[in-house]
This record gives structure tokens, sequence and C-alpha cells, in this order.
């Protein structure tokens, strides 16, 4: 989140749209309808009318995979009216940019796109640059080569019926929407924008939320109280355990995965810090060898020496462009390329697309360890129904885990709170805590190492690697100490102590930290912030609910980022009834600023967007794999053949991989003429492995269900309670038929197209309660991120003769 | 100084932490539940669920309702099945003047299925359920030890969208009216069910049969709702110092 | 026999003396006596955070003698405010779970059964394997003779449950392995 949980109580417009808020986030609605109740609009816009649309001033369906549809209408709308915050637009957003004469589009495809790599050459979206290679602008919008204009034609082409055609959407409700949401483009109106997997489950995931970015930059609502785009994240720590990285192409902090053409650290640096002359731009990323240096500096120690490149070449390198996501890892696995792994705290048997092939690959392992707090379907794969465990070689290890409550550490919140949590009682038996049993794996294979070297013992033996697990040690770990005695404008430092902030981490090996965005949180003057419950704020701060004393928040406490957008050139707010930052008498007030520069209009100042190599907001975003625009393209499994914006049917740059099992409906396939989205439900969490175990809440939602509207369940023959069998080209699932109003048949290019809607969470270890719905969704991928495409895929359904899944 | 619940359905999520909390509260176990094609489970109250979360959804004009009725003891300032036990038992139910709770005590484990039927037929609100296995009759027992204490009734405190309400009475009375003047603008046959004759009173933003068939006294009798009304809750005309039961 | 209702609408006064909600674990003995009898009486409070979504509810524990009797939503935390879903409310009989996995077991190959072992034997074994795979197969240079040191045959998954603390070491100990299959909660 941009913003944070508390926040959304300051929004004059609320768009729920891919997310279903109050049945996966529930206390968010504690806030939303804060909102709601003094005067804020909460709009819904999903297939499925759910316990958030019942809450909402109005329910919006569409047919899943057309979100781009219905935003690109909401742009073409904002810019056709002329409901757009123009002094934001022009001050804050690279609206102004002159795009060069390489760029241009055409039937669904940007220029430079090679269709036999899928790949676009991405030097052809560059911006003009002048003398300096700072980008061309033009303040008035009116070059026709500039952002604005650019943007404005391609959105010109999502007309009101172009779009409902293609989503389902009667013109009406999209103008009721686009209405309501566009008023907040007055200066003192903010509204956010609230989503989740529902966006990002697509092969244009990272597209929907550009989308949604391109709005709140034309209607200013990025950096104020109320507004943002704030993904509303699933999981109990997934906000800190994507800082801190567990994922293949990064390493913590936001940094990237060294590639192998990057040899030495100064190719690293070479490749990866952004430079920008223009003395407007904070370019904030042109630190980035202090933070990765001080990385390298915790991970390695007294090992990281400026002569090694501080350990650097010890790192793995990846390959260029390989991807090594789950849809790729578990491709390779089923291929038999992989000997064997770790699986903590997951449940990929039933998460993970097209799961038949994952329990299939995970057969082929000679050795699997598993970390987690009850049996599931994926530690005990191996004697799964229908298997016979004899057949199956893999040595598989159980450990398990404490819970929660059972110790202590951080967490951060989806709005970047980070929060301290104590140990409350034992763990039961001999369970013990993930930290522990690493470290002591670590040191026993460190030991290993030590007695009978192997190979390349380097990096196993030179990392600083703890004796035993604590999390207040390794709390101050992240954040980082000073490795030798230093001055530092004026301020010394002994070796040891705790590094204040990550303004003065440097690249000379004279601070560690395992991860910048935390440094701060843990000081030599205040102790470990995480811990802080002090709910004090100045009266501006408790207008908006900042809280700022209250726990600790990445960047540097920051509450709301981008906040420099929220106050004009003169560092005045838009909105002085719900300022988040001021300046006054010389300083900032109110939350921390993003950098303490004074107002623009002092010539001293610094763009807002200080994360982007220019400072600007991005309107055209030239990083993307498929376009600096989102364009509207349709789920890889559709049910249509043609959409109205383009030829280029599907994004043309997805990714997939290919087996015997990785089997796609054509578009419009007649086999499989109906909609399968999926998602996850209020009583349960994810794959269900824990939630299935507690009995009140199995008792609450028991067994696997299939949403479905009247209307189709007539034109199968199915009843309301009735088993079923969901069927798609890579597997068949059972269910029992929840036959409701809340889904509504969809016309769609003339025709109706039934859209139904499956959870995920129930899998064969809870007996009677069916198995897993990902046995149906196929194993395509968004180009940049390698999102799954959960939210829309194609099937067939019938009513079951019996269920054996189910009873 | 008597309590009073304020259940606003026009904030009620659903979420169904009012649902768990009470059974986590109270310890009680799970049943063993199907999907039948409903959100809604267990299907109904039942000697291990005081608390459940009904739902009811309509589409009419093209318009989806969903209605969420976190059911639950409606803790009547004349509890009729404390009148109807009475004729078997003494103190099998029994009143908490102070707090107004409507309380079944370990004594309705002597009463026959039979009694326990007549009780359970006795309340407007079909809230009475007996455990075949102990015997008693159970139901919401308004946290009586939590209130006692001074805490909200767990399922209160567990609420997060400000649809579980509970205080003094005439705070309860004062913030319901207000409540439903704010929903009447957005719901116009938004009412507030049996205000007068119960300490659990529903904010329903629409007819109180589109929720349950015991959203209200009476809904599903022969009776007019007045008629119905004036005839169980009768007593509570009655000057309150007669009602004093403790 | 069976009696009108209205024949019980009669106002009592009887005394209930010697009742008891023992089924509830309540004495009766006057109402005013439950307030020595809230089952977290002398309980100790331990803050500590809901396991499930990234709202991050702040819960109360308490625990007694060791064991956890009790959970609340924290009233004080600004964003819940004392308030939890039905996942977050059931945080006790999560803990309190018999369904929990409380000794290591182990699982040979071929064979249809788990077997209890104890923590040295696991991680022993645990170790050898790793450190086999990763002698057998570490790429210490790829195709075009750059040095990439991956252990490509290894992998690791999970876990958003995973403290900040926790990520951090597992990040740093799976890239000194050399593992580059690394992928967990926020893909999917």
């Amino acid at each position: 989140m941009t913003n944070h949980w508390i926040d959304i109580k300051n929004a004059d417009a609320i768009l729920i749209m891919g997310s279903n808020a109050a049945e996966h986030h529930p206390i968010s609605f504690k806030w939303v309808l804060d909102a709601k109740s003094r005067g804020a609009v909460v709009m819904h816009v999903d297939p499925k009318f759910s316990r958030t649309s019942a809450r909402s001033n109005f329910h919006v369906p569409l047919r899943s995979g057309t979100d781009i549809a219905f935003l690109g209408g909401m742009i073409n709308h904002i810019i056709e009216n002329k409901k757009y915050f123009e002094e934001y637009l022009v001050n804050y957003t690279n609206a102004s940019f002159l795009v060069g004469d390489a760029f241009g589009f055409e039937e669904g495809l940007f220029t430079g796109y090679d269709p036999k790599t899928r790949k676009y050459d991405q030097t052809k979206w560059a911006f003009q640059l002048d003398e300096n290679k700072i980008p061309k602008k033009d303040p008035s919008l009116g070059n026709p080569r500039c952002v604005f204009q650019l943007m404005k034609k391609h959105y010109s082409r999502y007309t009101p019926d172009k779009v409902s055609n293609i989503t389902g959407v009667s013109q009406e409700n999209l103008l009721k929407v686009y209405e309501a949401y566009a008023a907040t483009g007055a200066p003192n109106k903010a509204g956010t924008i609230l989503y989740a997997l529902g966006w990002t489950h697509h092969t244009v995931g990272v597209q929907n939320i550009r989308s949604a970015a391109i709005l709140q930059f034309l209607l200013g609502n990025i950096g104020i109280a109320g507004g943002g785009i704030n993904a509303l994240r699933g999981e109990p720590n997934v906000q800190g355990s994507t800082d801190h990285t567990l994922l293949y192409h990064l390493v913590p902090g936001y940094m990237a995965m060294p590639v192998a053409d990057w040899q030495t650290l100064a190719d690293y640096h070479k490749a990866n810090t952004p430079v920008s002359n223009d003395p407007q731009s904070a370019n904030w990323w042109q630190n980035k060898p202090k933070y990765f240096n001080s990385l390298l500096k915790a991970w390695f120690g007294e090992n990281a020496t400026k002569e090694n490149d501080f350990g650097y070449g010890m790192l793995p390198k990846v390959e260029k462009g390989e991807d090594y996501s789950y849809l790729f890892l578990f491709d390779r696995m089923y291929r038999g390329e992989l000997k064997g792994g770790f699986i903590f705290g997951l449940n990929p048997t039933n998460s993970v697309p097209n799961s038949n092939k994952v329990r299939k690959a995970l057969d082929n392992l000679d050795w699997l360890v598993t970390v987690d707090v009850h049996n599931t379907e994926t530690t005990d794969n191996w004697h799964r129904p229908g298997i016979d465990p004899k057949t199956i070689k893999t040595e598989v290890f159980l450990l398990p885990s404490a819970h929660r409550l059972e110790k202590d550490g951080t967490v951060t919140n989806s709005g970047r709170w980070q929060t301290w949590h104590n140990a409350a009682v034992k763990p039961p038996g001999d369970a013990r805590t993930f930290g522990d049993m690493v470290v002591d794996l670590m040191n026993l294979v460190r030991k290993k190492y030590e007695k009978q070297p192997g190979t390349y013992a380097d990096p196993i033996l030179k990392i600083d690697w703890p004796a035993k697990y604590d999390a207040e040690e390794m709390a101050k770990r992240i954040n980082g100490f000073f490795t030798v005695d230093i001055k530092v404008a004026d301020k010394e430092y002994k070796k040891g102590q705790l590094v204040p902030s990550f303004a003065v981490l440097a690249d000379d090996g004279s601070t560690s930290s395992l991860n910048w965005l935390y440094t701060g949180s843990y000081t030599e003057a205040e102790g470990n912030k995480s811990k802080r419950r002090d709910p004090t704020q100045t009266p501006m701060q408790a207008k908006i609910g900042l809280y700022p004393n209250w726990a600790w928040c990445w960047p540097v406490n920051r509450r709301i980022l981008y906040n420099r957008a929220s106050v004009n050139l003169d560092g005045q707010p838009y909105n002085p009834d719900k300022t988040v930052i001021q300046w006054q008498d010389g300083k900032w007030v109110g939350d921390v600023p993003d950098g303490g520069w004074p107002p623009l209009a002092t010539g001293k100042g610094k763009s807002p967007f200080i994360m982007t190599v220019h400072g600007f907001g991005q309107l055209y975003g030239p990083g993307r794999m498929e376009g600096p625009f989102p364009e509207h393209y349709e789920p890889v499994e559709t049910p249509v053949k043609n959409h109205p914006f383009s030829k280029q049917l599907r994004n043309p740059c997805y990714k997939s991989v290919s087996s015997d099992m990785d089997i796609l409906a054509a578009p419009g396939d007649p086999k499989y003429p109906i909609v399968l989205t999926t998602y996850s439900v209020t009583e349960h969490w994810c794959g269900g492995g824990e939630t299935r175990n507690l009995p009140n809440l199995l008792e609450a939602e028991p067994q696997l269900y299939v949403e479905m509207s009247p209307e189709l369940a007539k034109e199968k023959g199915i009843k309301n309670g009735d088993g079923v069998i969901v069927e798609s080209a890579r597997g068949k699932v059972e269910a029992i038929a929840m036959v409701t109003v809340r889904m509504r048949p969809l016309k769609i290019q003339g025709k109706i197209i039934h859209e139904i809607g499956m959870p995920f969470c129930f899998g064969w270890t809870t007996p009677g309660c069916g198995d897993s719905t990902n046995r149906l969704t196929p194993s395509v991928g968004d180009p940049n991120t390698s999102i799954p495409e959960y939210k829309a895929c194609l099937v067939n359904i019938k009513k079951a003769d019996k269920l054996t899944e189910i009873s | 100084m008597p309590k009073s619940f304020l259940i606003d359905t026009s904030r009620c999520t659903a979420c169904r932490g009012c649902q768990i909390a009470c059974k986590e509260w109270h310890e009680l176990p799970a049943n063993k539940t199907k999907q039948r094609g409903s959100h809604q489970n267990p299907p109904d109250l039942n000697p291990f669920n005081y608390k459940l979360v009904r739902f009811s959804e309509s589409l009419e004009n093209g318009k989806i309702s969903w209605y969420f009725f976190p059911d639950q003891c409606r803790h009547c300032i004349e509890p009729p099945c404390k009148g109807e036990a009475e004729g078997y038992l003494e103190g099998a139910i029994i009143k908490d003047d102070k707090t107004g709770a409507v309380l079944f005590t370990e004594l309705t484990a002597k009463l026959s299925p039979e009694n326990c039927e007549a009780v359970r037929a006795a309340c407007p609100y079909d809230i009475p359920r007996r455990n075949e296995q102990t015997g008693l009759l159970t139901k919401c027992t308004m946290c009586i030890d939590r209130v006692s204490n001074g805490m909200l009734p767990a399922c209160v405190k567990v609420c997060p969208t400000g649809a579980m309400n509970f205080g003094e009475r005439a705070d309860m009375l004062e913030l319901a009216q207000k409540r439903l003047a704010e929903a009447k603008k957005t719901f116009p046959k938004a009412t507030l069910a049996d205000a007068d004759n119960v300490s659990t009173i529903y904010l329903l933003i629409d007819e109180p049969k589109k929720y349950q068939p015991h959203a209200v006294a009476g809904l599903s009798g022969d009776l007019s709702r007045k008629q119905f009304l004036a005839r169980i809750f009768g007593p509570l005309k009655r000057p309150l110092q007669r009602t004093a039961s403790v | 026999m069976q009696l009108k209702r209205r024949d019980f609408m009669k106002v009592t006064g009887a005394g209930i003396a010697c009742l008891s909600l023992s089924h509830l674990g309540f004495d009766l003995r006057p109402v005013q006596a439950y307030a020595a009898q809230l089952k977290f009486e002398g309980a100790k409070e331990v803050i500590s955070v809901c396991p499930f979504c990234a709202v991050g509810c702040h819960i109360i524990a308490h625990v007694k003698d060791g064991q956890l009797v009790n959970t609340e939503g924290d009233p004080d935390y600004p964003i819940n405010q004392g308030a939890l879903c039905a996942k977050g409310a059931a945080m006790l009989s999560l803990t309190r779970n018999p369904h929990r996995v409380v000794k290591p077991l182990y699982r040979a190959p071929n064979s249809d059964k788990w077997e209890e072992k104890d923590w040295d034997w696991m991680l022993e074994r645990i170790a050898t394997r790793v450190k086999d795979s990763r002698d057998q197969n570490l790429k210490t240079t790829n195709d075009k003779g750059q040095r990439v040191n991956r252990l490509d045959q290894v992998f690791t998954l999970g876990t958003s449950h995973m403290d900040n603390e926790e990520c951090a070491l597992v990040h740093q100990a799976m890239r000194a392995l050399g593992v580059v299959h690394m992928d967990h909660q926020a893909r999917i």
C-alpha cells in the first residue's frame, strides 16, 4: 500500500476492484465503512456479488479479465470530460514528457515487437532527451508526442459501447462508476483504489495495476490522505517476506539478483544504478551501491572486503531472462531436473495452478524437506489418493514449526508497519521456530564443509552466520551496524553501533544492513521501534489517523508514500482539511516527507516521485514488458475469439510452460464455454492447510462449492446443493453447487457468457471436504511478474452422478 | 442498569467474527457440517452455536440484496421462555435484572425433552436448543461473566464494523434511533425490530421477513404482529419494580 | 399437562439460590459472583499479531501457568481496535490445536508411513542431503564460461508465515548454498 489501513477512512470515493475486501481483509471494512458513514461512495466492481458488494453503495459485475477495458474506459472518460487535476498532472507526472519518434502503436501491438522471441525492444519507447539527457517536456500538454496526448489517443478507443460490449457491464453502470470516481479529480477530494489478487492473478496483472496508477495520477490521488494505490496484501507477513525477498529475482530491499553478465561488483552497479542529470530529480536509486554493499557486508561480515568486492563473487548468478518462479520451477521438477528442496509453510499442491502436475512433479524429487504446523496436501503428497506410496522414491522430512503466538519477531503489515509480536506460550511438543531450525541446519552444513570441503565451500564458510537464532539480534542485523569507528557529518559512531538511518549507509564497507528499507527501525537512541505503542499524534496527524509513534513503518517511518505530491509547489496542502505534510516556518510538519528538501517553488526542491529516475509519476511506463500503456488483452483461456480493441487477442508476451500436462483450451472453445474464477474465503487461509484443521472454521465453511447463477444451473439441470463436476482442459474437480442470484450471466458481444467461482482452500487431507480447485487452472502468467492467471480460465460443468471427493 | 445489544445489520459484513468468537469464548465444540448450497453454516442454531450469522439473498427488479442476520437470544424484557420454564421448574431459566440477561441454568437439564420443546415453542425467536447429551437448554449467555467484569460480550468486542454494539439500554436505544435515522436515508423500510420488548435490538434495512422467519416476533403466526406482541409481551406494561426477580 | 404460554407470564420473585451454570464453568451465586470467575483472571497478557492476512491485527494472548487460556483483539492497537474476523477470533483453537504436528516426522523412500525421529537425526540427515546435492550439482561456471556458483537442482519455497528476521536468514542461507529456485506466497 502507498497508504495504510486507517487512511482508507480519509477517502471520498473508494473503488474496490480486483478485491473482495470485506471477505478477505475483514478489518479493512472497519475503515471503509468509517469513510462511508462520513459520505464516501463505496463501489465494488467484481464478477461476483459478495459480502463486499453487500455493504458498498453499488456493485457492478464484470467479466473476469476485462479490468483494463473497464479502466481504460474510465481514463477516456476523465480525459474527455476534463475531470483530471491538471496542475498535479503537469507538475508531478510525466504527462508533459515527449516520447521519441520510434514509439508507435498499431493493432494491439506497440513498436518493437519480435513475434519469434515474443518480446519487445523497449528502446523504441524511449523519451526524447535534451542535451543533458533530461527528457524534453511540453507543460502545455499540447504537443502530439507528449505523454498526455499519446495517452489521450490511446484511450480514445475505449468508448463506452466497446467497453460495455467486452466487459459485460452496462453503459449505465460504467458511467455510474466513472462519474463517481472521476469526481475525486477535484484538488480537495480523495479517491482510493483497493485491489488484491483479483488484479494480480492475470496474464495482464501488472497492467491492471498500471491502469489504476494512471487513474490516480490523472485525478491527483497519489501521495494524499485517502488516496493511493493500495494492494491489500493477503498473507500474514507477505509484505515483510517480499521486502526481505523470498523471491528468486531480487535480493532484500528490492535490488536485482545478480545475473551472469554482471561478473564484478562494478558490473552490477553499472547495470543497476540509474543516472539523472536533472538537478530537480532526487533519483533515489542512485544510492543503490550503498545499500547493496551494506547488504554484502551484512552477509559476509569480516569476509567482505573492498578487495574481494565485499564477497560479490561468491553469490550465485542467474541467467539473464531466465525464470525461476513457481511455474518454471515445477515444470523443471516435472521434467526431473530438480533433486530436492525445502517447502516452508506453503501448500503448493493446492495453491499452484495445474496442481495435478505439481503433485506429480514432487514425485520426481530425491528428497523434500517440508516445514509446517499441520500435515497438508504437500507434506503428505506421497500417499495422495490413487497413489501407491511404495512407488514414490522421495525421502520426505516434516519438521514441526511454531505458530505466531509461540515466537518473538516482527511482521510487516500491508501498510508497511513493522510490528513486534511476543511469544505467549512455548511451541507444542518438539515444534520449533523457522529461525531455530534454519540457523541450526546451516550451522550443521557449515560444520560438514569445514570437515570435508566439497564443492566451492567459500560462500558457506564465509557468511556471517549466528550461532543461535535470536529474533532481537536479527532485528538489529536487519537495521545494520557501523563496522568501523567513523565520523559522519560531525557525529562520531563506534564500530558495532546501530546505524541510525539509511542516509548514513555507505558503499565503502563501513556499514552493514540486511535490508536498507528497515534501517532506522532499531536504533541506539530509541531501541526496537517495532515495539512502540505510543498513540500520541499532533492535531494535524490525528485528523488523518497517522499514528507516527505507533510501531515503525518503512521507509523512515513515512506513513504515506509520495506525500510531497499532496502539496502545491509552495508546500501547501491541496486539501487543508486532510493535510499529510505542510511547509511551515522553513520546515515540513505532519508525516515524514519524501526527502526534506524545501518546496519546489524555492528552486531547491526535488520532484516528489523520488524512486523514479526523473522524479515524475509514470503515466507512461516504458519499463513494462508488454508496453508503456495498458492495453486490453483477453485472458489466455478466453470465451471470445476477438475483442473490439485490436486483432491482438491475448497479451503478446504472456508466460507459459509446455508439457504433456499443460493443455490449454482454444479461444471460444465450445467444450469449455464457461469462465471460472477462483478465490479465497473469509474462514480459511490460502490453501487451507491450517484453517481446515480448525474445527470451528471448518464448521463455518466445510466443503468445496461452486457459485453459479440460477440461469446457468437451469441450463445444466443443476439444483442448489447438488454435487457437480467442473472440468477444464487440465483436470476435473468435484464441488457442491451453490446456486445464487449473486452470480449474474453477462452479455458479451451480444451473447450470454456464464461465469462461475470456486474457492481453492479445500484439499484431500481433510476427509470429505473436496480437493484442489487448482487442478483446473492453467500454468500461464504475467510477463513481468510470472504471477499465474488464477482468476480466469475456461471450464464446463455438469451434475455429478456420484461424488468421491466430497462426503 | 439493564444492558442491551444493538445489532445494526446495515453495517454487518458477515465476517462471522462474532459467530466464531462466541464459540471460542465458550469453548464450544464444532459440529460436523456440510455444504448445502449456502454460506450459512451451521444451518441453524444448535447447542454448540449460541450465535449464528444467517444469510438471505434476493434479486428484485435487477437489484441484488444480500442480508446478514447475526442471530442470537433477544434477552426479552419479559422472557416467555422463563415464564414457560417456571411452569415446570423454578429457576431453570432466570433473568438477571442488573444486566437484563436471560440465563438458562443447569436446572434446565431436569426439564424433560417435551418441556424443553415447549420452552423453545414459547420463544418468539426460536432460540433455545436442547443439548441431547447433557439435557441442558442452551443459548446466548450475554457473556454474563465478561459483562459482570465490565467487559463487552465476545461477539461485540470482536466486531470490526460497529454492527454489534452493547451497553446501557438507554444508550443503545439512543444509538438505535440515530442509526435508524441514518439508515432510513438509504433504506426507507429500515426498522428496529421489537425494540421495546427485547434487549437485543436489530436494526433491519428491509422488511423483517427478508432476513429470516424469526427476525421479529410473530412473523410466521396467524395473529397480526400487533396482536402477537401484545400477547406475548403483555407483562411488559406492568411497573418495572414488579418484574424484579433477583 | 400442556399449559398455555400466557399461564406462565407471571412475574416471579423465586429465589435462585444453589443454581449454577456449571456447563459453562460459571457459578451463579449470585450473578455478581462472576466478577471473580473470568477464565483469564490472573493471566499474563502477551501482545501478538494475528497470523493471517496482512492487516496484521493485534491480539492479546492470556497465559496462565504457561498455558494459553484466551485470546482477544488488542483494543489499543489503532488499526483493529480490539476487533477480529472469523479467523483471528479462532486464535485460541488455532494454537491449542490437537491436529498440530508436534514431532519431526520422516518418511523413508518408498515407505508407506511416517516415523517419528528426533531433531538431531533429522537435521543431520537433511544437512547430508543438502551437502551431497550441492557437491554433486553446483554449477560454478555457465556455458559462456562465466562464474555463476549456482545450485539449479535445489529449490526453496515459502513462506509468508516467516517473521522478517527469519526471511532474512533464509535468503542469506539459500544464496550461500547457491539456490536460485526460490519463491513464496507473494507470487501466488
